[in-house]
């Protein structure tokens, strides 16, 4: 467990990149996201478990700020971000996909890249090509540059949300469940690109219902349900927790 | 991480030929007065102004996602703009024509403000309920002759061969301004988050996009064109009233024009101008029938090609005229 120390480090001097306090959020009756509290610390790769309906996508969209939280704070760098609106979140390095992918359809895959490259990281022209022809190349897309984004498979449509989110340069990734629908071999390349970003010191929060693929990456794990936190902690300790276990029960072989 | 050389192309063939015929069809507007019949003006000012119109509303329900039909309330304004400042201000009516686009850009920045919290539908009757309530006032108003309308009449200081000239100069300005313009506007890091908006204005917010922001700016300057083109429409017409002005049918065309043309697009409002105008000068004296036929083929391409006409000919050919896209090619791929 994290216990939270100053506003800017950790216990272990780590610095702090990310802070969720008491988040709830509630749709009508439905409470969503209830209590929520978590520290990131810059690098750390966090995985997020739990099953269909506990909130773990309304959690990235308070995050990410495509909805309001109604208490609770959220804190980036020292910052707190109150209802800041997600363009100006997405300015700060908060990068995200959506589970299901939404790609600008009609716009190709290349300018799909671009328009976060030239916003959310505020990238010239000339800069933007570049970064974006090579994260293209980076994530597998190179040869479908110039097609249309709604044409695409939903691996490479997965892909191109992991590429358009990179093009933004965000310090904290969200990743909501890249690896779903995706065959054995699809999301070990996925897991790989992954890595890689990883590697590069971009923190990364990663729901992901194959467990096999988020194990492989994630450092710590923390398991949502009914929009409550019910374990945070290193993913073995986590997985023989008896509380997720039984959650988890015919989810996950 | 691989290093390779990329070049990104935003031109191709067709886009040079279709831009330099553009301008040499724009060039030789303002020399019809040489050359043609007044009728023949007469029907190119008329045309220049829908184009423009519908390329406004293509604009604002294109990329910006409002679908607007209540764009009369700014023909509307243009138009008895200028005929107020040529009336009252006593300005030659030439020169007042770029001024007639104010009103409607102070009438558009509150009216965003008030409708921009309803959605989908709801926009549309907002826009539609502002339209009726400029109309209502309008006709009410003493100063501009209430519903009896205004008149031009310093155009009589001038001969109709120099009002052609005069009018047909303010076309190819125009045309200019309102094709022209946007696509400079789509072509530049605006145009990206347009056309990012257009396809999907939750992502485009999540990657930077002030989407707000830039539906203000789009609301505006639609406005603005739009007022241009009415200002220049009834400058024509020399008269001007409340129900011809601020007329719903305005805003019927708009939609056929670019439903049929091709939402989203540049060259979409042209080619359904273009089909419109031929359409109604060949079957217009069909009267209540022909409406309907506009109607059905509208609903056709809804339901069969919902990217218009000009997303049917792209699929059989990729020649677009004004390219707005980046066509990225790598050359010689290495290690770095
Ligand atoms: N915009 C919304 N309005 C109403 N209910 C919502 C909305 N978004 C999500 N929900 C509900 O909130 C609950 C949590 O959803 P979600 O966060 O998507 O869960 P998860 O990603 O863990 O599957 C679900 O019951 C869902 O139906
Ligand atoms: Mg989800």
């Amino acid at each position: 467990m994290v216990t939270p120390s100053g506003q800017q480090t950790q216990a272990d001097g780590k610095e702090v990149l990310l802070s969720v306090r008491n988040l709830s959020k509630s749709f009508g009756a439905l409470k969503v996201v209830q209590d929520v509290s978590f520290e990131l610390a810059r690098g750390e790769v966090l995985g997020v478990l739990g099953p269909n309906g506990a909130g773990k996508t309304s959690l990235f969209n308070l995050i990410s700020g495509d909805i309001a939280f109604d208490t609770g704070a959220i804190t980036l760098s020292g910052t707190p971000l109150g209802r800041e609106p997600s363009y100006r979140r997405a300015m700060r390095g908060i990068g995200r996909t959506y589970q299901i992918p939404r790609p600008y359809a009609k716009m190709t895959t290349f300018e799909n890249l671009l328009v976060a490259a030239r916003f959310a990281a505020g990238r010239s022209e000339r800069e933007a090509y570049l970064s974006c022809a090579a994260l293209l190349e980076d994530c597998g897309l190179a040869g479908k540059a110039n097609l249309p984004a709604g044409g695409l498979t939903l691996l490479d449509r997965k892909r191109l949300e992991l590429a358009r989110a990179l093009a933004g340069e965000p310090k904290l990734l969200l990743l909501d469940e890249i690896a779903g629908g995706l065959t054995e071999a699809e999301a070990g390349q996925l897991v790989s690109l992954i890595r890689q970003v990883r590697d590069r010191g971009i923190t990364i929060i990663w729901i992901e219902h194959v467990l096999h693929a988020v194990m492989a990456v994630a450092e710590r794990l923390l398991v949502l349900s009914f929009g409550e936190k019910i374990a945070d902690g290193k993913p073995q300790e986590v997985i023989d927790n008896p509380d997720v276990r039984r959650i988890y029960m015919g989810i996950e072989a | 991480m691989t290093a390779s050389t990329i070049l990104v192309h935003r031109h191709t063939l067709s886009s040079r030929i279709a831009i330099t015929v553009a301008l040499l069809l724009l060039a030789a507007i303002p020399t019809m007065p040489f050359w043609a019949s007044s009728g023949q003006i007469r029907l190119i000012i008329e045309l220049s102004c829908l184009i423009a119109i519908a390329q406004m509303w293509n604009l604002l329900a294109g990329y910006g996602g409002m679908v607007s039909v209540g764009q009369q309330a700014f023909i509307g304004a243009g138009g008895y703009s200028l005929f107020v400042l040529s009336v009252y201000a006593g300005l030659n009516p030439f020169w007042s024509v770029p001024l007639a686009m104010i009103l409607p850009a102070l009438l558009a920045a509150p009216s965003y403000l008030l409708l921009r919290k309803l959605d989908g539908p709801y926009f549309a009757i907002g826009t539609w309920v502002l339209a009726e309530v400029f109309r209502l006032v309008t006709g009410n108003l003493q100063v501009v002759n209430a519903g009896s309308g205004m008149t031009l009449r310093a155009m009589g200081q001038f001969t109709a061969h120099q009002r052609e000239i005069g009018l047909t100069i303010l076309c190819a300005l125009l045309l200019l301004i309102t094709v022209g313009g946007t696509f400079l506007m789509l072509r530049s890091r605006l145009g990206l988050a347009m056309t990012a908006m257009r396809d999907d204005p939750v992502s485009a917010a999540s990657q930077g996009v002030n989407v707000g922001r830039m539906r203000f700016g789009i609301y505006v300057v639609a406005a603005m064109g739009t007022g241009l083109a009415g200002a220049i429409y009834y400058m024509a017409q020399l008269r001007i009233s409340p129900s011809s002005g601020f007329d719903p049918y305005w805003s019927s065309i708009c939609i056929f024009i670019v439903m049929v043309g091709g939402i989203g697009r540049l060259e979409g409002p042209i080619v359904g101008a273009l089909l419109y105008f031929t359409a109604t000068r060949l079957f217009g004296h069909y009267g209540a029938s022909y409406m309907i036929v506009l109607g059905l083929l509208t609903l056709l391409i809804a339901l069969f090609s919902p990217g218009g006409l000009w997303g049917l000919f792209g699929k059989l050919r990729d020649w677009p005229w004004f390219p707005v896209g980046h066509r990225l090619e790598y050359r010689q791929r290495g290690d770095a």
